[in-house]
């Protein structure tokens, strides 16, 4: 096992990147705040699927490497594994996260506005917080020779799903 | 002010927390500051965003400190220096830190980091000569303080990116704002 | 002895390439690596040939000619990684070790958040690696 770190770290430098991005640097310019949030996960993803597939064989088509996304790399990341994989065999692929750690732990900002609002701004930060892990799997997927379009859903919380499109 | 029971070791609080791999931590902090260069561009702007992004940290950080120590409010900037160094950043990092260069009066001191999983992997590029990559840390420590009613500057007086032997972080106590109860003592 | 080693992007770019000779022969090996990358190319492309290193990152000898050994190594991100040697009697063994070591000193160096995807590795820490792994090259089992 290699070095360790609180997994407060993490949670903490993820939540205030998604905050200083979306109300500091590019506050009322949310899809630009989104862009660099997922250019971020991007070059995270891109890093880690070189070094997660060291010392394994080269995968043989797509569905061996969203298998590996979904098995070795989840784990390395996510300390599970994806609970569910969907393909259409037309280049999209589903992976479902019944209880996506991100999501589950998230600390949502402690807000005064309540009801409505309140709510739909959680929902929102929410969704600002899923580009990380959107771009963390393009980028270890193109750097496998795989370029997709990747989102998120998560209109069945906790549960998360990551929507893979491979592009032709 | 320690509680009857006394505070938990550094390593005994690392052992019981959740963790996870260090790597994913290190690229995220990497690919953060390189968004944050191309961003902003300026190399002293982005060491002061990063500085406040730490400072948001610390300033939430500080209540699972107290709560994992079990150390309840130092009140002395001596004993809470040394609280930072061999258990904040053992719990939250997994390594240990020491504390060194106090002056006379016991307001300034230096943290000392030989071994430090931000940096694992990282280059400085000759245009970033300026950068303070790990600026998040000041802030997190200057963050952590206020809450603890201790006003402070940290400054990086040594860096190992730009070739020194180890990370040291100056921290000079500005203002101690006396601790203000919420409730009045019952005596 | 290792003579030169090299890293070739999948656009077969070169991104590192080093020789380790006083002689003055950069060119050659440089057309030796140049040369080896269609070797690698046609193996991986026609798998029949290439047995049963099938879909495994070591790509074993990739020919040999009068003065040389050249071996290859292909990673899941489709970098070639590229080993010249004057030895001739090379243990299979120990080039695996070799490229083991390389793709982890690789890997290290892509890790750099400042290292740009499909430039040229400029990493002092990179080159100290894998001029450290060259000299180790054999020693392992030479007893």
């Amino acid at each position: 096992m290699g070095r360790e770190v609180s997994e407060s770290c993490i949670d903490s430098l993820v939540t205030e990147m998604v905050f200083s991005f979306c109300n500091r640097f590019y506050a009322d310019k949310s899809d630009l705040a989104a862009r660099r949030i997922e250019a971020i996960g991007y070059q995270v993803g891109h890093q880690l699927s070189e070094r997660y597939t060291m010392e394994r064989p080269r995968f043989s088509d797509h569905l061996e490497a969203i298998k590996f996304i979904c098995k070795d790399f989840w784990s390395e990341v996510f300390k599970k594994q994806i609970d569910n994989l969907k393909t259409n065999h037309r280049g999209t692929f589903v992976l479902q996260d019944n209880r996506f750690r991100w999501l589950s732990r998230m600390s949502v900002e402690p807000s005064l506005e309540t009801g409505q609002e309140g709510e739909n701004k959680a929902t929102e930060a929410m969704s600002m917080h899923l580009y990380f892990p959107c771009g963390i799997i393009r980028g270890a997927l193109s750097n496998l020779g795989i370029p997709c379009a990747v989102s998120a859903d998560i209109s069945n919380l906790p549960a998360c799903s990551f929507v893979i499109r491979i592009k032709a | 002010m320690s509680r009857a029971s006394g505070p938990r070791s550094g390593d005994a609080i690392f052992a019981s927390v959740e963790r996870v791999n260090a790597e994913l931590f290190t690229l995220t902090y990497g690919a953060i500051v390189r968004q944050l260069l191309t961003d902003l561009e300026e190399v002293e702007e982005v060491n002061k965003q990063l500085d406040q992004m730490g400072y948001n940290i610390g300033i939430r950080l500080i209540d699972e400190f107290l709560a994992k120590s079990n150390v309840s409010r130092c009140v002395d900037f001596k004993e809470t220096a040394d609280m930072i160094a061999k258990v904040g950043f053992k719990m939250f990092l997994g390594v240990t830190a020491s504390v060194t260069n106090w002056d006379a009066d016991g307001t300034c001191c230096s943290i000392v980091l030989e071994d430090n999983p931000l940096v694992d992997f990282v280059e400085l590029p000759d245009t970033c000569q300026g950068l303070y990559y790990c600026n998040i840390l000041s802030g997190v420590i200057r963050g952590a303080l206020e809450m603890v009613s201790m006003k402070t500057e940290v400054t990086w007086t040594r860096d190992m990116l730009r070739g020194d032997d180890a990370f040291e972080l100056q921290v000079k106590l500005l203002k101690q704002v006396p601790e203000e109860y919420p409730y009045k003592d019952d005596d | 002895m290792i003579v030169c080693v090299a890293v070739v992007g999948h656009q077969n770019n070169p991104l590192y390439i080093q020789s380790f000779t006083e002689a003055d022969d950069a060119l050659k090996l440089h057309h030796i690596v140049h040369c080896s990358l269609d070797v690698i190319d046609e193996r991986v492309n026609n798998p029949k040939k290439s047995g049963p290193l099938l879909n495994e990152t070591f790509l074993g000898l990739l020919y040999p000619t009068e003065n040389y050994k050249v071996y290859g190594y292909l990673t899941n991100t489709k970098v070639k990684f590229i080993l010249v040697t004057t030895d001739l009697d090379v243990k299979d063994a120990d080039v695996r070790n070799f490229f083991r070591r390389f793709h982890a000193a690789y890997g290290d160096a892509v890790s750099n958040p400042f290292h740009v995807p499909g430039k040229k590795i400029t990493s002092r820490t990179f080159a100290e690696s894998v001029s450290t792994i060259v000299k180790a090259f054999g020693l392992s089992s030479a007893g």
